[in-house]
């Protein structure tokens, strides 16, 4: 077999090399992690001995930037030649249309070669071929703790038990015996098929509200609960720290963490999730391939070379490396008795888990299905509902979602009309102010120095922004969305009305009010009474300063989350110097909805503050010592300096500030998203733009998206020019 | 007798408030600064792990190998200096823009002024996760795609609103009569902008070079939009690189984040003197 594939190998090679040997240049994103990347490089430097005239560039993007980005360039009528990423992508890809069909390109004998689930077939295409399958759950374990892995639920438990220990006596519990990322539903699917359901049928129709879901879910409950083997709240960083801290006998993790756990020097263990004693059913993880697709937009000339470069990717040669390398279990049904794969334990103990795993739904309708389990399974977690209601509501909603996802809203009757009346109104406006464009002409050719100061930046600001915001007005009363990604038509105002029907939306507009009013409040204070406090001459003030400017200066997305594990319920530094050292009962600041919003507040105060100090201080500047020194002639106090001197003369200056600062904590999902991760709990930290965030990225409803994007622009230049007129904060202070 | 006690009550009044402020200023560095003290011990600790159970600043088998693989195993150094290029083409465009742009609407009259005061600060209301696609297609439209071009442009405009509204408030807390008394010495109205104006808002000139700075020294979306080609990478789509779902490089991340604050508190350190230092606006009687 190999013989066979090596000989062919060698006509691809010499029937390449037969052919015009123009360099061609091949762009493959993908989003392999370090260990798949350094693979992935040996093997594209071995592509390159055999075929010189061929460029592969390789781009890594994150998974969800992957995914959006490639929708983006291929939607523009580009991107890249080839895309390697995770089966759940081909079901959205596959129904925009921009990803091409491969069934005719590869041989059936091709096809036979690699195990069937890497070969990816949606609505009677092959429209992927994978060289590996992973990303599947595994019972890790820690030898030292666990020296005999448990094959069945009960003797989990019981080990579990056993190894909950609390060592020191100080009334905490040091290990637990099991902790993992429970929280999240991917890494609760297992139990769902452990105990006889799963989220949806062959019709991509969801089966949440079932009997045997409602067990899984009692019984995730009750390992943290009735058996107290687990850790309260715990998310992927927590249970993986803990497990390479020794803190942890065992843990349930992916093939992506082996890496980090062989490099530490954890004894550990790979094997099947335990069997649940009640059904006599393995859990079956979810594996999703993960591997090539090809661009539809593809340069037909490119499409041979680009071939040859993935048949290279799919050959034992080139999949050997990367699953030694990787520890990863390669696609192709040969290498499963390779070296490679059985002198690994670790490898085996994959492959063992892999036997039962359930293949990834690949149909866009799953995402659906995720965001609707999320928030009540999290809710059950928190003590909310039980599990009925969880699994009622969780088939409700997500009915509810898919409908919404694959709805194609036809034309309205009355969008010609709508036509027309645009540019009526456009006539309209150019007739009325047509005075104004002579006086504006006139003007330039008088007073040139004044437009010529302007005119640069005006011109920058209309192409890049004016262009986009046209293009969300249009989108907003279209009906864009997952059925119609490219062919998309204006249909009216249906989009408003949903945004306006959703009844989370009222509540969640109060809520960002609430963040807005409270963030900016605490950034100008603080700002400025710490601007006022440096404004002095004080030793040392050059480097108090700068210290208290670093909270600005550090990107955000790790000092984000560097709060988030601050503000940990057990682990986090808030917790301990409120208990060690202020003596208060401590706080559950990620696990309920208030406390996690105030959470963010706070992180977001901390972040923003330095800069409201930097303003603050530029425009004490401004304001001459003489009038201080008049008022303290006449005898003022402080508070009266502050309240007639200060505060007015430094509005024109803080007025951007303020006003832009405003608008931008509104819009600022990125705190939020990090610090609560995404939403929770529950999906009840949300503000305004996490809605469009969602709805876009994870639904596909650009339409409904765009229309709420105008919602909250409209709001906001309301705001603002209420704000503006009330403060008088664009006209001069003399 | 009388004189030595009131002295002595005043000093003491004094003494109380300088400590009280120092109290205050302290409190707030060190809540500045422990979590990024926390950051360090991320770039410390071998094995990647955002989280620890323990507060120990400096963590146990603290190593440097993270800041050492950052400058020799990953390209940071070339990513550093693109985005130096930059970061310096939109600072030294967007303060000159902006202290034009803004003179002319603090000082000058026109058409349509309000409109256009309005109109800058809209472009920046709109949710950024909507513009993308947008954003995209015209950029490979104006064939700025994957040039540096593409995004020193994108960046002033979206750093502009702030600035241009920044100078415009700076400008309208200095008198126009002292251009006036400059032009009746014979300046020409750009001499007197340049000679009188400017150097008196220096302070607005350091807040729009900071803000422009930052703006586009970490700004990720747009330049994962534009920037294609991983030779092109600035530092946020570099240190992206650490980042993959599930298995994040926390420590080259942590001591990269690190060495990206640099720059910046370099830079504040050089423009902090026009942030301070009391100018009397002398010269002319009100």
């Amino acid at each position: 077999m190999r013989r066979f594939w090596g000989t062919l190998l060698l006509l691809l090679m010499l029937a390449g090399m037969a052919q015009a040997a123009d360099p061609v240049e091949i762009t493959l994103w993908h989003q392999l992690n370090y260990a798949e990347r350094q693979a992935l490089a040996d093997q594209l430097a071995q592509f390159k001995k055999m075929y010189p005239w061929i460029e592969v560039t390789s781009i890594y993007r994150e998974t969800e930037q992957l995914r959006a980005g490639f929708q983006n360039s291929a939607l523009g009528g580009s991107g890249p030649e080839l895309i390697h990423g995770p089966s759940d992508q081909i079901g959205p890809f596959g129904t925009m249309e921009i990803i091409l069909p491969l069934e005719d390109i590869f041989t059936q004998e091709e096809q036979d070669r690699l195990d069937p689930q890497a070969l990816v077939w949606y609505q009677g295409h092959l429209y992927q071929i994978a060289d590996r399958l992973g990303n599947h759950l595994c019972l890790i374990y820690n030898k030292e703790f666990v020296p005999i892995p448990p094959e069945t639920s009960g003797e989990m438990i019981r080990i579990g038990q056993e190894n909950t220990v609390d060592i020191d006596g100080d009334g905490k519990i040091d290990r637990f015996g099991l902790v993992w990322n429970f929280t999240e539903p991917y890494y609760f699917a297992p139990f769902l098929s452990g105990f006889g359901g799963w989220m949806l049928d062959e019709n991509a129709v969801p089966t949440l509200n079932t009997q045997a879901n409602i067990n899984a879910l009692r019984f995730v409950q009750d390992l943290r609960d009735k058996y107290k083997i687990t850790a309260a709240n715990s998310d992927y960083e927590l249970a993986h720290n803990l497990f390479l801290e020794g803190k942890a006998a065992m843990t349930i993790n992916g093939d992506w963490s082996f890496g980090a756990y062989e490099e530490s020097n954890i004894d550990f263990g790979v094997t099947r999730i335990p069997k649940i004693d009640q059904t006599g059913l393995w859990p079956g993880p979810i594996v999703s391939p993960r591997g090539f697709s090809v661009n539809v937009n593809i340069d037909p000339e490119k499409l041979e070379p680009t071939i040859s470069l993935l048949r290279f990717l799919l050959s034992d040669d080139a999949q050997r490396t990367m699953a030694a390398q990787t520890g990863i279990i390669p696609s192709s049904k040969d290498l499963r008795d390779d070296p490679v794969v059985t002198e690994s334990p670790v490898m085996r103990g994959s492959l063992y888990q892999l036997e039962v795993a359930k293949p990834m739904p690949i149909v866009p309708e799953l995402r659906a299905i995720w965001d609707s389990m999320r928030p009540h399974y999290q809710s059950l977690l928190g003590g909310a509902i039980g599990p009925e209601e969880a699994a009622r509501r969780m088939q409700e909603d997500s009915v509810r979602k898919i409908k919404e996802m694959n709805e194609i809203t036809p034309p309205s009757p009355y969008v010609p009309v709508l036509y027309a009346v645009f540019a009526g109104l456009l006539i309209y406006g150019f007739w009325k102010t047509r005075r104004s464009f002579v006086d504006l002409g006139r003007d330039m050719r008088k007073r040139p120095f004044v437009y010529s100061m302007l005119l640069p930046a005006f011109i920058v600001i209309a192409a890049v922004v004016f262009y986009p915001f046209l293009y969300n007005i249009v989108l907003s009363l279209s009906n864009m969305g997952l059925r119609n990604f490219r062919n998309w038509e204006v249909v009216g105002f249906q989009n408003y009305g949903k945004v306006f029907l959703e009844p989370s939306f009222y509540t969640v507009l109060l809520k960002t009010i609430i963040w807005t009013v409270v963030n900016v409040f605490f950034h100008v204070t603080l700002g400025v009474m710490l601007a006022l406090l440096l404004n002095r001459a004080l030793p040392g003030r050059g480097a108090i300063r700068m210290l208290l400017i670093l909270p600005w200066a550090v990107p955000q997305y790790i000092t984000a989350l560097t709060w988030r594990g601050m503000f940990n319920q057990e682990y986090g530094a808030i917790n301990l110097i409120i208990s060690n050292y202020l003596h208060m009962p401590i706080v559950n600041w990620l696990g309920s909805p208030t406390e996690a919003f105030i959470a963010c507040i706070l992180t977001n105060i901390w972040l923003g503050f330095p800069f409201m100090m930097i303003v603050a201080l530029g425009g004490l500047q401004s304001i001459p010592t003489q009038l201080y020194e008049a008022a303290d002639i006449d005898g003022a106090s402080s508070w009266a300096k502050l309240k007639n001197i200060t505060i007015p003369m430094l509005k024109p200056v803080m007025a951007p500030a303020i006003v832009l600062g405003m608008v931008w904590t509104f819009n600022n999902l990125n705190v939020i998203w990090l610090v609560s991760n995404a939403g929770e709990p529950a999906d009840k930290t949300h503000i305004l733009v996490s809605f469009v965030y969602k709805s876009a990225f994870n639904l596909y409803r650009y339409g409904y998206a765009a229309a709420m994007s105008m919602v909250i622009f409209l709001i906001l230049l309301t705001f603002s020019l209420i704000y503006m007129r009330r403060t008088k904060a664009t006209e001069a202070v003399y | 007798m009388a004189n030595g006690k009131k002295m002595s009550r005043y000093k003491r009044k004094r003494i109380i408030e300088l400590v009280l402020v120092y109290a205050v200023l302290l409190l707030f560095v060190l809540i500045s600064v422990y979590p990024i003290v926390r950051v360090l011990s991320i770039s410390l600790r071998p094995g990647d792990r955002l989280l620890s159970t323990s507060l120990a600043i400096i963590p146990a088998n603290a190593t440097w190998d993270n800041f050492v693989e950052l400058f020799t195993k990953r390209p940071f150094l070339h990513w550093m200096w693109n985005s130096f290029v930059i970061t310096t083409a939109v600072t030294v465009l967007g303060v000159a823009l902006a202290s034009t742009a803004g003179y002319a609407m603090s000082r000058f009259r026109f058409v349509g002024k309000k409109a256009l005061m309005i109109s800058i600060l809209t472009t920046q209301m709109f949710p950024a996760t909507m513009l993308l696609l947008p954003m995209y297609i015209i950029i490979s439209k104006m064939h700025l795609l994957n040039t540096y071009g593409g995004l020193i442009v994108i960046y002033s405009a979206t750093a502009l609103p702030f600035c241009v509204w920044t100078m415009k408030g700076y400008y309208d807390t200095i008198p126009y009569s002292l251009e006036e008394a400059a032009m009746i010495d014979g300046c020409s109205p750009w001499a007197a902008f340049t000679r009188v104006v400017l150097p008196l808002a220096t302070p607005a000139l350091a807040i729009t070079g900071l803000f422009s700075f930052m703006s586009s020294w970490s700004e990720y979306l747009v330049a994962a939009q534009v920037l294609r080609d991983p030779k092109m990478y600035t530092l946020p789509l570099g240190l992206k690189e650490f980042e993959q779902s599930m298995s994040t490089e926390w420590g080259l991340y942590a001591s990269g984040a690190l060495v990206i604050a640099i720059p910046v508190i370099a830079l504040y350190l050089m423009v902090n003197k026009y942030l301070v230092g009391g100018l009397t606006l002398g010269g002319v009687k009100e």
